[in-house]
């Protein structure tokens, strides 16, 4: 009886082990074999942010309904949509947005299960600067034993500041961990990170 | 800390599970930008702000610089809708009840402020604040919450709200820590918010819903369309059926999140709704099925008589 308790717990903790390092190569791997696709999504996303700011969400698993929030002055427009119907090109076209620019990004996304992309705000000395936020679902981090199963890139407009195990900090001189979205992110280069979350918003 | 992680368990005990198969239209909807604020109320809170200028350092409050707390009160009179409650915090109630404030009684807002920052205390309606000295060191140094780092008097607002008001959510974790913005601590259950609003303000106040059961009201958009005639309404929803984050199937089946509806309407079977939340108005198509399954709490203010005369 004993005995049969300790192999389940040996089991149990290699599983949990190798649901975990295994996530750590994904992550890496995942990031070196679509950088060019991920680099063209963000670039293509920024370049269309700065004439409308709008974001993209996947909302279910098969990455056949997408949402699009469309931001105006007094208003953001919550849209959701098979991406095969006809009425998604009608509304971007409707809001003034790149009609041909966003549906390119969204069969990128699809292309390599992204699930969400926005552009986001933070404050370092009161001052406002903005990264784009890239979630992603890959098939490799669908394992059992974790509820993180979303990878999420950071692309900041400035080089970053690391400590020595590679988390973003703060700033240079202070060894304070930055939070994104509650989130502590690992370094890429010196401007793209990552993390592994339970959500990708 | 047993009684936490009991707590923990039977929260998550009613939790459910759905299966999403909502999908919105888009259609023609046009949100029209409009601002409901009393304008001479505005005034007056303006002008009170405007003697206040020359308003000294708080010994109350360490980590708030006068001319940034009055920048930012100045913000929320002048712009109601962009007050914020901040990054993956639990303030949306303190939110929703400070557009309340905001938009009708912005220079008592204007006035409790710069007395609970010039004095430590001020006393708003029938609750009298005298906020911990946690909450004192913490506000003002709240940090990667978006918008909300840069506005103090918000934190200092928020956090002494959830510091004097406790409801069953609340009752393992009374004391605040760094970090319990996120937490139970600042979580306010629906009993609590329409307590809130008796409390602080001078307005009629009728709710009707629970934390765990839908109200039995069998035309939903009837209802509510009838209600905002009158005055403000807010929904108590869940969260994560508005704001997905997650592809999961189970999804707890509770409420989390409150929102200030400013306009709905239905074409055929789609509800077109434009609601305040996050410092900023949005517009939302539903199916009515959707909308009732969202919908927790349905909350209906409107000013007494004698100060509308």
């Amino acid at each position: 009886m004993m005995c049969n308790r300790k192999i389940y717990q040996l089991l149990f903790t290699a599983a949990v082990f190798c649901s975990c390092s295994s996530i750590q190569k994904v992550s890496t791997k995942y990031y070196n074999e679509n950088e060019k696709m991920l680099n063209n999504i963000e670039q293509s996303f920024k370049t269309l942010y700065r004439q409308n700011p709008f974001s993209i969400e996947f909302t279910d698993r098969s990455f056949n309904f997408v949402s699009i929030e469309i931001m105006t002055d007094s208003l953001k427009y919550i849209y959701e949509f098979d991406i095969n119907e006809t009425r998604l090109k009608d509304t971007l076209l409707k809001y003034a947005l790149n009609e041909k620019g966003i549906s390119d990004i969204i069969s990128q996304m699809r292309s390599i299960h992204c699930t969400w992309i926005n552009s986001l705000d933070y404050y370092v000395d009161e001052q406002k600067n903005s990264l784009i936020f890239i979630s992603m679902r890959p098939v490799g981090l669908s394992k059992p034993f974790t509820n993180k199963k979303y990878y999420i890139l950071t692309y900041f407009s400035q080089p970053q500041y690391f400590n020595s195990e590679g988390k973003l900090l703060v700033k240079k001189h202070r060894n304070k961990i930055r939070k994104i979205n509650g989130e502590i992110f690992w370094r890429i280069n010196d401007k793209v990170c990552y993390t592994i979350a339970a959500r990708f918003r | 800390m047993s009684f936490r992680k009991l707590y923990h368990s039977i929260f998550f005990l009613i939790s459910g599970c759905f299966l999403e198969t909502n999908i919105v239209r888009a259609s023609d909807a046009v949100g029209i930008e409009k601002d409901t604020t009393n304008a001479a109320a505005r005034q007056q809170a303006i002008a009170f702000l405007q003697k206040t200028d020359t308003l000294s350092v708080s010994s109350f409050w360490p980590n708030i610089k006068p001319a940034t707390f009055l920048e930012n009160i100045k913000l929320n009179i002048n712009k109601p809708l962009s007050i914020y409650e901040g990054v993956s915090t639990n303030f949306c109630g303190y939110a929703a009840l400070s557009y309340i404030l905001l938009h009708d009684e912005p220079l008592l807002y204007a006035k409790f402020m710069v007395e609970l920052y010039k004095h430590g205390e001020a006393i708003m309606g029938k609750a009298s604040f005298r906020p911990s000295s946690e909450i004192k060191q913490a506000a003002g140094s709240m940090k990667f919450k978006g918008k909300l780092d840069i506005r103090p008097a918000d934190q200092m607002w928020f956090l002494s709200l959830a510091d004097h008001f406790k409801g069953y959510l609340n009752l393992f974790d009374k004391h605040y820590d760094a970090g319990d913005e996120d937490k139970l601590w600042a979580s306010v259950n629906y009993a609590k918010f329409n307590r809130m609003l008796r409390e602080l303000f001078d307005e009629k106040v009728d709710a009707i819903g629970t934390d765990l059961i839908h109200p039995a009201i069998s035309d939903l958009y009837e209802y509510i369309s009838s209600m905002m005639q009158t005055g403000t309404m807010v929904l108590y929803i869940n969260n994560t059926f508005l704001y997905k984050k997650t592809h999961s199937a189970l999804k707890l089946a509770v409420p989390t999140h409150y929102i200030i509806l400013e306009e709905i309407s239905k074409v055929d079977d789609t509800v077109t709704i434009v609601y305040w939340d996050y410092g900023g108005r949005s517009l939302r198509q539903l199916t009515p099925k959707f909308l009732k399954r969202i919908t927790y709490g349905i909350t209906h203010c409107t000013k007494k008589m004698n100060d509308v005369q």
